[in-house]
């Protein structure tokens, strides 16, 4: 197949154990950093749902907080989205900062600084405190 | 088979038994790399961000009266208003163990000083729980 019977048995089996390498090499270092990233070993980082919440939260995608939230029922969804919706359109996000982050096991807290330029030019300048379970965010302060 | 020929044999399994493993550690070597390079880890922030600023040490006063469960220096530190937004900040926590400033910044005269509490409930239920502190001149003006 594609011509590998061409080269020389030595060099097939190279190929293939380069592959292989690679193969594997790619997994274990994906496995490896997701469990580090949910065990919270390394502490502080910035966690991947925590910013993708943020940043759904400021552009109001109901369906993507939804989907970083653990599983709800229907009333409490649609009320969600109904708060979101009815947050003022022209509200303009001016800065996102992350402050830091702490983990513990599998429970991790992520703050951020929001800087708002709300209805009628007013400015508002707040802290949001994630708290994140397992790839959930399941507080918001 | 002769003792020559065996012994070249033998020579040239290990020879290729260590092009196999060399080949296959730089594979493994090639895939860590590729992951490394392939991994967007956190999506890119599309606004500003403020420059982060140092802990102020109005703040840092309370974090350590927190920790200590110095209730009398927090009392000394803030008042009421401020010591029940704090009540209502760090609840569920009723026994904090470790406090950690995360981060801070500054606008316009105002700093936003991030801590996480980490602790027990009353249920002995271990939790961490985020709360800043807002300092306009040099005193805590609210908790969030």
């Amino acid at each position: 197949m594609f011509g590998l019977k061409l080269l020389p048995a030595v060099v097939r089996t190279g190929l293939a154990m380069f592959i292989v390498g690679g193969l594997v090499g790619y997994a274990a270092t994906g496995f490896t950093t997701t469990l580090v990233a949910d065990s919270g070993i390394l502490g502080g980082g910035e966690s991947s749902d925590a910013h993708k919440y943020v940043m759904a939260l400021l552009q109001r995608e109901s369906e993507s907080l939804a989907q970083l939230q653990p599983a709800r029922d229907v009333v409490s969804r649609a009320l969600q989205q109904q708060s979101v919706s009815q947050q003022a359109t022209s509200a303009k996000p001016l800065s996102v900062t992350y402050l830091g982050g702490s983990s513990s096991g599998r429970i991790s807290v992520h703050i951020y600084a929001v800087e708002l330029q709300a209805t009628g030019g007013q400015y508002q300048f707040f802290p949001l405190a994630l708290t994140v379970v397992g790839g959930k965010v399941v507080r918001v302060e | 088979m002769s003792n020559a020929a065996a012994l070249s044999s033998g020579q040239m399994s290990s020879g290729r038994a260590a092009l196999i493993l060399a080949t296959f550690l730089g594979g493994l070597v090639s895939g860590v790399v590729f992951y490394a390079v392939a991994d967007k880890g956190t999506d890119a922030n599309p606004y500003a961000t403020l420059p982060k600023a140092a802990e102020p040490a109005v703040t840092a006063e309370v974090a350590r009266a927190i920790q200590a469960d110095d209730a009398r220096g927090l009392a000394n530190q803030l008042d009421m208003e401020v010591l029940q937004q704090l009540q209502a900040a760090i609840e569920p926590l009723a026994d904090v163990r470790s406090m950690k400033f995360v981060g801070a910044v500054e606008k316009s005269g105002r700093v936003l000083a991030a801590y996480v509490a980490g602790g027990k409930t009353s249920d002995g239920t271990d939790v961490l729980v985020g709360f800043v502190l807002n300092v306009t001149g040099d005193q805590i003006v609210g908790v969030n």
